[in-house]
């Protein structure tokens, strides 16, 4: 008894002094939903992961994810110069980055660690690279066979790890235990429980203000865990909203992300063949509609496959609004009568609302359609392998705009390419983007691109998730650009 | 034993085999090139024939006494395992020493005073746990303890204050029905003509309850309780993914959706090993709360002899 009633009062004590002395802490509570597996500077596959390797990492230099190249920041490098041809690249590596064992970083290392990238399932790269390497301690030169245009964010992209580590470490412990040169250093991992960083005070950046990091892995009480004080930062789900606006010290921001929401129409298959009935499909959907009732509203509608802050996206660029009647034209045209069967929409469970709404906009259009949901995997086997009429899901395809071949271009048929759509000119335009090193020349391709999959109508895009992150009033956070990542290096308390 | 561990494991390994996907393309998913999935599966020797597998897994076992290294983690699967089994196995004998606390008292208070008030009042709350969702119940239990009181923590495993909220979301409703069914067997039981004798010796009631209606009401209830804490051991996936402990449960359900046959195997033949010894000290018990079931296997025994 007398226990407990110690442990209340501590508790109790706990609570008041992290509410008065708010300024003062220099520790971070973050919520995770799932456990990590790897912390591999290259074999990584989820976002947790991603998030915590960015702390724990360091890249060459950084570059945001919406591509905005005013925004480059040097890092590791010092800078870059970039042949005439565009085929090679040589950086030049800092002389004061050590790793968290205290080791010098060199350019070897660099060289390493990209060819890891290069040569790992997980991670990559689209371009064809010849040769990484490391003439002397700080410079590192890539040479490519072929131009590949958004090398620079790819390249950027990749953790450095220490090429000593890895051949002196197990496979496990290079995996399980990071030694990186990032502004954390890795402390502990508890498997489904916690991650524990600490700051590095040989950062050549500074110390960071947050000296104590602290991921824990909260399936789905984030909001609860957030609202009693026991994590700082975390991101949450739209249903959660309500709960936590009612909360005043609780700050919710949403971030844009490049995935998207969507109807994939199997181009294979009739009536989807006429481009006047995707068309139809395209007026057909309410947008704002889903968007209210399966996003809560957090998610921007979008009919374009390339998000609004994402580079190569303009506002000129056709826009499928609601137009019921339109579509009904549309489909008059083309020939579909009243009350065609198009088959059923393939989906897993997650996308079964999605669904529904989808049939029914679909329904008062005259168009009828059975929804189909499979387990996941069983899901994207059939999605793969081309055995769907309709298909409702989400998509993420984060990086450069170029990514968006995946979508679009013949190669792709039977991976990304859930609508198998096959255009030579669309494949011509891909392949002369991926090698354009002008800004200007490249964005005017890309114009090109998404006016023809929007006039073509090759996917009927829905609108872009956000994400939401949730946290305390008291920490000063940097601005979330495209997709959300976050260096913690940048928090405060304040 | 080992028969029945063979024949879970085939028939496991067989409904994984079943079931669509392969890890390689389940871990990289659908942007991946396909030589990459090829490569990773090699990786994981999951190119191979069924019966290769399953047998090259079995003689690991057998010989190694290895069960595997996970296809998601690339750990031995028996971490996983220890990192877990420890919380469900506290989470499995908290929960069962309070739905045995709450459950049995209150079930023998109610079927003694039958009709009465205390017993409708009992019966009525009973009904309501039982019928409460496990999860609705937790995330309840924490917008009052941790939200509002600011007592217990909403997440995490490491000392026993954790254990608290997760204990009483998978108690509650699990002793209301303990409750309704140690009341039905007592009420069958003080029905029999041996009470009707023990009391007609002059037998006061106390005794007639503890000594001669509860230890035959009994037997029932703890093979409940035994198949229910073999069954719990295999994790309380709502309570810990409420409050997100790790546990078997969740261990389970991770590796199944992402077709991490090694610690599904694993997992799996770790639990059918614990059901087993749980029900073999039920059998035990039995023998120690009625001397019937004892001296039959004496008599047995000697009949051989």
């Amino acid at each position: 008894m007398k226990k407990t009633a110690f442990l209340t009062g501590t508790i109790l004590a706990l609570c008041l002094t992290t509410g008065v002395f708010a300024s003062d802490r220099t520790d971070i509570n973050i919520a995770i939903d799932s456990d990590i597996e790897s912390l591999h500077p290259s074999d990584w596959n989820t976002t947790n992961e991603k998030n915590i390797g960015d702390q724990i990492y360091d890249t060459l230099m950084y570059v945001p994810m919406d591509g905005n190249m005013d925004k480059v920041e040097p890092r590791i490098a010092s800078g870059y110069t970039q042949s005439e041809d565009g085929l090679v690249y040589t950086f030049t590596i800092r002389s004061d980055v050590t790793f968290h064992d205290g080791t010098p970083l060199t350019a070897e290392d660099c060289a390493f660690s990209v060819q890891l990238y290069i040569d790992s399932e997980y991670q990559g790269t689209s371009a064809d690279v010849g040769s990484v390497e490391a003439p002397d301690a700080s410079t590192l030169v890539v040479t490519l066979n072929a131009p590949f245009a958004p090398f620079l964010s790819d390249i950027c992209a990749m953790h450095i790890g220490s090429k000593a580590y890895h051949d002196a470490a197990s496979e496990e412990d290079f995996m399980t235990k990071p030694i990186g040169s990032g502004p954390y250093k890795f402390v502990s991992h508890a498997i489904d429980t916690n991650v524990i960083l600490e700051a590095y005070d040989g950062y050549y950046r500074g110390e960071p203000a947050i000296k104590n990091v602290n991921y824990y892995v909260i399936k789905t009480t984030a909001p609860q865990a957030l609202m009693s004080n026991q994590v700082d930062f975390a991101e949450i789900d739209a249903s959660a909203l309500p709960m936590l606006q009612a909360m005043p010290d609780i700050v919710v921001s949403p971030v844009p992300t490049s995935g998207y929401s969507h109807l994939v129409m199997n181009l294979e298959k009739a009536p989807f063949d006429d481009v006047r009935v995707r068309q139809a499909i395209n007026y057909a959907i309410n947008r704002e509609n889903i968007v209210n009732v399966i996003y809560e509203g957090e998610a921007e509608v979008n009919s374009n496959i390339c998000a609004k802050t994402r580079y190569g996206y303009s506002d000129d660029q056709l826009q499928y609004t609601y137009d019921p009647d339109k579509a009904r034209e549309l489909l008059a045209e083309a020939g579909v009568e009243e009350g065609t069967d198009l088959g059923s929409i393939l989906c897993a469970e997650k996308y079964s609302n999605l669904a529904t709404v989808l049939q029914a906009d679909l329904a008062a259009v005259g168009l009828n359609a059975q929804i189909d949901v499979k387990e996941f995997n069983a899901f994207i086997g059939q999605l793969t392998s081309g055995d769907f009429s309709l298909c409702a899901l989400e998509m993420t395809l984060e990086g450069d705009t170029q990514m968006l071949e995946y979508a679009l271009t013949t190669p792709f048929i039977g991976m990304a390419n859930n609508a198998r759509y096959s255009d030579e000119t669309m494949d011509r335009l891909f392949e002369e983007a991926r090698v354009e090193p002008d800004n200007e020349k490249r964005l005017a391709l890309f114009d090109e691109i998404l006016n023809k999959a929007q006039n073509e109508a090759v996917y009927a895009v829905i609108c872009n998730p956000q994400i939401l992150y949730a946290y305390h009033k008291d920490l000063t956070v940097t601005d979330f650009v495209l997709e959300g990542n976050y260096y913690l290096f940048d928090y405060a308390w304040n | 034993m080992i028969p029945v561990l063979l024949g879970v494991s085939f028939l496991v390994f067989t409904i994984l085999s079943l079931t669509p996907g392969d890890p390689g393309s389940i871990i990289l998913g659908i942007t991946a090139k396909p030589e990459d999935i090829a490569r990773l599966n090699a990786e994981f020797g999951y190119d191979r024939p069924f019966f290769v597998r399953f047998f090259t897994y079995i003689g690991n076992i057998v010989f190694h006494l290895d069960l595997g290294t996970s296809y998601a983690t690339r750990q031995p699967v028996i971490n996983s395992i220890m990192a877990r089994f420890p919380n469900t196995l506290l989470l499995a004998a908290m929960a069962m020493a309070v739905e045995c606390l709450l459950g049995v008292s209150m079930g023998i208070i109610s079927a003694v005073r039958q009709y009465s008030v205390l017993d409708r009042v009992m019966v009525v709350v009973a009904l309501v746990f039982a019928s409460i969702p496990g999860f609705w119940l937790g995330l309840m239990l924490i917008t009052v303890f941790s939200i509002r009181l600011k007592l217990l923590p909403v997440f995490g495993a490491d000392t026993l204050r954790h254990f608290i909220l997760p204990t009483l979301t998978v108690s509650l409703t699990s002793a209301a029905g303990l409750l309704r069914l140690t009341r039905a067997s007592m009420l069958e039981t003080v029905r029999q003509e041996y009470i009707r004798t023990a009391q007609a010796k002059g037998a006061g009631e106390r005794v007639v309850i503890w000594k001669h209606a509860l230890r035959n009401a009994l037997i029932p209830v703890i093979t409940s309780m035994g198949t229910g804490f073999g069954a719990s051991l295999g994790g309380a996936i709502i309570a810990e993914t409420v409050f997100s402990m790790p546990g078997m449960g969740t261990l389970m359900t991770n590796a199944i959706r992402q077709k991490d046959v090694p610690t599904v195997m694993g997992a799996t033949l770790f639990l059918a090993v614990m059901f087993s010894v749980v029900v073999l000290i039920v059998d035990i018990l039995y023998a120690f709360i009625d001397p019937r079931i004892k001296a039959k296997y004496r008599n047995e025994g000697r009949g051989r002899g």
